[in-house]
């Protein structure tokens, strides 16, 4: 954890981690017994399933819970499904899960994929591709997609995963951005890139975005700002102005799964574990997380806590069995002696938040509005809708106010009160 | 399978360390030089009405916490802080029931009426020693609280001379004394150097606001040089006006008092420096010889005023630009 430095007369730079010069190959995890699927639907138990307890799954088996669902996932493996049962992410909101023991004699058991270059099939079969391509937003009507950019830079402090994926996958990189070209039409792919890492990845066939070495600068209303001119209206998403981003990694798989002609399920991880000690690894999509640090030797213990996706956006994880999934870029695991505080203290009006907040937003007063719920006053007057969640705001708090909660939470229920509406 | 029970919170999981204890513990380390230089200068006396002072306003706070059944605030140390700098802007020798009762309109009026820390509009310092001042005022006549005492320099107020005998006064009191605490005042106002010092320590760790400290010695200056340019007899000079009376305390430990100044850059200068004008006018044009304590609390008023001139959001306010 980067603490305050002594002197603290200019705002504090967090700066996001370089991938190594010459970095290891990933460690492999091995296909642990039992592998769990996430899917965001819920089990509605008066109506006839799909699937239940017991059925066979083949390698590459499209996984839906109803005949109209449209939330799917896919099996890794060929096997036998243990469980289906509920699971609830960090906002109450109810997904189901299913376990799946894989089957050792039936690895030739693979679903059949007949392999289109149009965009009703991505959307219907390579969403669940390790780096999760967003194809549905793709292929949505109501998105008139016209850049698409590609993540290279690592999002969060602590990763390299992107950067990793980059460096050693350039040539799939860039086939897979000539397939996604292919099948999306749109008329501009561009990558963003570490400015440092420039000389490591000499791409030619992509537009390079030379991101700074500074966090925020590589979220994607930073980027839009800094390289496309491009400011992103408050309450707005990249994709309602026409910009998607996407995965480094989710690139290299698209370009894998057309050579191949087959999915794959190896995901790429950074895992940072207690010492700040970096490992990186590859584990097949659905292994929990307990099995890799098994593997790794990695203790988790009570009050420890499990962040999926770097310590400045990402969620805690209330289960170490919660399982590797498409989207998954980082693991941090942090001992339970330096998690740091929160207080309920007010705020003191100190105006570290305003100094470091790159949205520009009045923190100070954000928060009151927050506190006591009046979250249609704090987006109306303090802007609680431009808020870029990145996270500075909390971690340079001096009353230790959980800003980064309140605004997530203010930004959730303020949805919830307008989908009413 | 094993449950292992993990902490679960939201993003981001980092802290800098920050806190408000070491906040304020550093607003008391700041304090230090000039304290202790007072306490050399005016003896136990000096000691005693700080620590009474630091004892009761924390004593204060926790009575009143005890009395609202909310738990004891008295760890973050502001009123710790609020105690040191009332103690230090006192006579050596007040009554001690001065002190108990201006602590109490400090922290209660002052602070915890408007829901404790953070929530003050006024410096709650300055409402303990303005309600004093208004109270009691022949309590805080520099000149004849230290009629016992036997200085080594010209024991008269400086303010208070220049306010009863004119610019000609100032030329009583060398610039070089008033840095270095040779003139009598309140315990902690005195030592110049000290003060400087303090606030510069503080500046530097990012504890208090450099546009605060920086745009109130230049309203003082720019304001004090323009009476003095318009009519030297009748008004002194900048940097007397700078090193007297209770001026450094303010630009770096009461002006910056966070809860009751803005946090936007630009309101910011324009709050300092407006800090700094009416204590010149104040001294020059008022009735009291010093109107740090006035001023200040009349600029916390318009604080929040102030703070509307902000930058636009992210992405909001486009349709104008």
């Amino acid at each position: 954890m980067i603490k305050r430095s002594f002197f603290a007369l200019s705002k504090p730079r967090l700066t996001y981690d370089l991938l190594e010069p010459q970095p290891d190959e990933p460690q492999t995890i091995p296909l642990p017994d039992r592998l769990l699927l996430l899917l965001a639907d819920t089990i509605d138990s008066t109506r006839p399933a799909l699937i239940k307890k017991g059925d066979p799954v083949k390698k590459g088996q499209k996984l839906a819970l109803y005949m109209d669902s449209t939330a799917h996932t896919i099996s890794p493996v060929a096997g036998t499904i243990q469980s289906i049962d509920n699971y609830s992410d960090d906002f109450g909101k109810i997904g189901t899960s299913i376990s799946i023991a894989p089957d050792p004699k039936k690895t030739s058991d693979i679903a059949p994929l007949d392999i289109s270059e149009e965009l009703s099939f991505a959307a219907l079969h390579l969403q669940k591709l390790p780096g999760a391509p967003p194809f549905d937003i793709l292929a949505d009507e109501n998105y008139t997609i016209r850049t698409i950019v590609i993540t290279g830079a690592d999002t969060d402090l602590l990763t390299t995963t992107s950067q990793y994926v980059t460096t050693s996958h350039i040539r799939d990189l860039e086939k897979g951005a000539r397939i996604l070209k292919q099948i999306t039409n749109v008329s501009r792919i561009c990558i963003a890139l570490p400015e440092a890492l420039n000389g490591n990845a000499p791409i030619a066939s992509l537009q390079v975005l030379h991101t700074g070495a500074v966090y925020p600068d590589t979220l994607p209303a930073m980027i839009m700002k800094d390289h496309l001119d491009m400011v992103l209206p408050a309450g707005k998403t990249p994709e309602d102005m026409g910009i998607c981003f996407i995965r480094a990694e989710a690139v290299v798989s698209l370009a894998k799964t057309f050579e191949t002609k087959a999915l794959c399920f190896d995901k790429h991880l950074t895992l940072v574990d207690k010492t700040g000690n970096r490992h990186r690894i590859k584990a097949v999509i659905g292994t929990p997380l307990s099995s890799i640090f098994k593997q790794l030797e990695i203790q988790a213990n009570d009050q420890d806590r499990i962040i999926i996706g770097g310590p400045m956006r990402g969620t805690a994880v209330f289960t170490t069995h919660h399982p590797v999934t498409p989207d998954m870029d980082t693991v941090v695991i942090q001992d339970r002696e330096i998690l740091p505080k929160i207080s309920d203290t007010p705020c003191i009006n100190c105006g570290k938040c305003i100094q470091i907040c790159p949205a520009r937003i009045q923190v100070n007063l954000l928060v009151r509005f927050l506190e006591v719920d009046q979250y249609e006053e704090a987006a109306d007057k303090y802007d609680l809708d431009a808020c870029i969640e990145c996270g500075l705001c909390s971690y340079v708090c001096t009353s230790q106010i959980a800003l980064g909660q309140y605004i997530r939470l203010g930004k959730h229920e303020l949805r919830k009160m307008r989908a009413d509406v | 399978m094993n449950n292992t029970k993990l902490t679960v919170s939201h993003a981001p999981f980092w802290h800098d360390g920050d806190s408000l204890f070491q906040k304020n513990l550093n607003y008391m380390l700041a304090l230090l030089p000039a304290a202790i230089f007072g306490i050399l200068q005016f003896g136990a006396p000096a000691l005693g009405v700080m620590a009474l002072s630091l004892s009761c306003a924390m004593l204060w706070e926790l009575v009143i916490n005890r009395i609202s059944k909310k738990p004891a605030t008295i760890g973050d140390l502001e009123a710790a802080v609020i105690g040191l700098l009332f103690g230090m802007m006192l006579p050596a020798i007040t009554p001690w029931w001065i002190i108990v009762v201006g602590t109490f309109v400090a922290v209660f009026i002052g602070k915890m009426i408007f829901g404790g820390i953070g929530g003050s509009p006024f410096n709650p310092t300055l409402i303990g020693m303005a309600v004093l001042m208004m109270s009691w005022y022949m309590f805080f006549d520099f000149d004849t609280a230290y009629v016992d005492y036997e200085f080594a320099f010209t024991a008269l107020a400086p303010l208070a001379a220049v306010k009863a005998q004119g610019a000609a006064a100032a030329d009583m009191f060398a610039l070089g004394d008033l840095l270095m605490g040779r003139e009598v005042g309140a315990i902690g106002a005195t030592f110049g150097l000290g003060l400087i010092i303090g606030g510069i320590y503080l500046i530097l760790r990012g504890y208090a606001r450099w546009e605060l400290a920086v745009s109130f010695i230049a309203g003082i200056l720019v304001t004090a040089f323009l009476f003095h340019a318009a009519s030297p007899d009748a008004y002194a000079g900048p940097l007397f006006h700078l090193l007297s009376g209770y001026t450094l305390l303010g630009a770096f430990f009461l002006i910056t008092e966070s809860a009751s100044s803005p946090v936007n850059r630009i309101p910011m200068l324009i709050y300092g420096f407006l800090g700094g004008f009416m204590i010149i006018l104040m001294r020059n044009v008022g009735a009291y010889a010093d109107g740090t304590i006035l001023a200040i609390l009349l600029v916390n008023v318009v604080s929040p005023l102030l703070d509307n001139i902000r930058p636009n959001a992210l992405g909001k306010g486009m349709n104008n630009a």
